[in-house]
């Protein structure tokens, strides 16, 4: 999911992230992206899950207790606001948990949330169009909308989130490995294409073709525009041994 | 109408709208509120949905709300007057309203009301509803009683159109992030399909647009299913194809069906 034109804001959640990491010390992870979240955006609590094949959701980090119990929840009634984001492929903003809307919208689902304490939740699918990563969920005691600020930032932070794993997906870390940001690659259409041709080459799914460009990019220390162009013009291919021609 | 409950009227609206704000809610409050303090006998107010039809919302008692029912279904009543010319309407005798709206004015002294005053929610430009009230006696409501209903008014007004513009907001960044993922798909589609099919970006994009259109799908249901392997590339050849389109060029020599 990509922030609308707003690299500044993701390069804000990045350094609030970062200070918070060089605080205690610690690499920037998914516990840290969710506590800096927690602290910024005025919720309760946060939930990062992956989708580990074949589509069982994994916890990577959660905040609270709360935040634990609806992750499972959904899992078990099979139904909620993370779901239908992951599905829509989009964010599923839910001011409040405890209104006839939201109980018709998730019948199982909404009372059982509402019965564990949670008023709104606000869940952000992490993905990059057919590549399903994982979800960040906020959710807050008091119902109530996030404010427009806020509501950008919590998308900057899920992108931010996106990224962090799209980069292990890809083997990379940037502890390890430097500076592998992806910068603006991810609104540029020819990455996208490369993915797509990449996945009919060595006929794996969008994922893995996607983890192959960006390792291959940092193998060969290009930037990942540059090689998803030069594989959109033939002048790239994936051979089945995930070499290029 | 003591001064006294006014100011707690307003000081318990206030807070809902500050606070947990909850639609339902505050205009039931609302309308409670306007029976106590301004010896109207029932209230009702109507809202004007995203099709631009009055519904009613919020009644102090089932009566009102099968009257307000009834102004909808026969197109006719003060509260559809103040609606559509933004001013507030009064009529002292009902009995004698059977000029104004035959249908209505017979409806509502049957039902034992004898008065009706209906106020516009206004915000400059903006109208989103009105409210009415109900008395049993004849009679105008006093100057003070229709100054403080309009400002009750007034102030519902201010806190939904807040409310639903929080909410608008939600609703658009809901559909402008699934948009921009929804584009990604798309793109990544292309790539697969060129791939296969040895086209060119633009002759993937005919080809999947081409499937979609003759099989009456969105753009990006069929970009999903070809990624899925739901629909087979070999599929959206055949699709394009049937639409009579120029044929499309390949990397391997022009493609026949």
């Amino acid at each position: 999911m990509m922030v609308g034109g707003g690299t500044s804001r993701l390069a804000q959640v990045r350094a609030w992230v970062t200070e918070r990491a060089d605080g205690s010390g610690s690499p920037v992870s998914a516990r840290l992206l969710c506590e800096t979240a927690v602290l910024r955006l005025g919720v309760s609590g946060a939930v990062l899950t992956t989708v580990a094949s074949p589509g069982w959701p994994e916890t990577r980090h959660c905040t609270d207790l709360l935040g634990e119990r609806l992750a499972e929840l959904q899992v078990t009634v099979g139904e909620g606001p993370s779901a239908d984001a992951r599905w829509v492929g989009g964010p599923v903003l839910v001011a409040d948990l405890d209104t006839p809307a939201s109980q018709r919208r998730w019948p199982l689902f909404a009372p059982l949330a509402v019965e564990a304490g949670a008023g709104a939740l606000f869940a952000l699918p992490l993905c990059l169009g057919a590549i399903r990563v994982g979800i960040l969920a906020l959710h807050r005691v008091q119902a109530g909308g996030l404010e427009q600020a806020r509501l950008t930032y919590s998308l900057a932070f899920a992108e931010l989130a996106l990224r962090l794993l799209l980069d292990e997906q890809a083997g990379l870390s940037s502890e390890r490995d430097g500076s592998i940001d992806l910068g603006p690659a991810l609104r540029n259409p020819q990455v996208h294409q490369a993915t797509g041709m990449i996945s009919a080459q060595l006929d794996i799914g969008m994922e893995d073709a996607f983890a192959r460009l960006r390792a291959r990019a940092f193998a060969v220390r290009r930037p990942l525009s540059e090689l998803a162009a030069d594989v959109v013009a033939h002048r790239v291919r994936f051979g089945p041994t995930g070499e290029p021609a | 109408m003591g001064d006294e409950r006014l100011v707690e009227t307003f000081v318990e609206l206030a807070d809902t709208l500050v606070d947990d704000f909850d639609v339902i809610d505050f205009l039931h409050l609302l309308v409670d509120r306007c029976v106590a303090l301004l010896d109207v006998d029932a209230a009702g107010l109507l809202l004007v949905d995203e099709h631009g039809r009055l519904q009613p919302v919020a009644t102090s008692n089932e009566q009102v709300r099968l009257l307000e029912l009834f102004q909808l279904q026969n197109d006719e009543g003060p509260c559809l007057d103040a609606y559509r010319t933004a001013t507030s309407i009064s009529h002292a005798d009902l009995r004698s309203a059977g000029g104004r709206w035959p249908r209505f004015a017979a409806a509502a002294t049957d039902a034992g009301f004898a008065t009706v005053d209906a106020l516009p929610m206004r915000l400059r430009t903006e109208v989103i509803g009105a409210l009415n009230l109900f008395r049993t006696q004849v009679g105008e409501l006093t100057d003070t009683a229709r100054r403080t209903a309009q400002a009750l008014v007034d102030v519902a007004t201010i806190g939904l159109l807040q409310e639903r513009s929080i909410r608008h907001q939600e609703i658009l960044t809901e559909q402008l992030q699934s948009a921009l993922n929804t584009r990604v798909v798309v793109e990544q589609a292309k790539g697969l399909v060129a791939e296969r099919l040895g086209l060119d970006m633009d002759g993937a994009f005919a080809a999947l647009r081409g499937y979609a259109r003759s099989h009456n799908q969105k753009l990006s249901d069929v970009a999903r299913a070809v990624i899925a392997g739901r629909t087979t590339t070999r599929e959206l050849l055949t699709g394009a194809a049937r639409l009579g389109r120029r044929p499309l060029k390949s990397r391997f020599g022009p493609i026949s069906e």
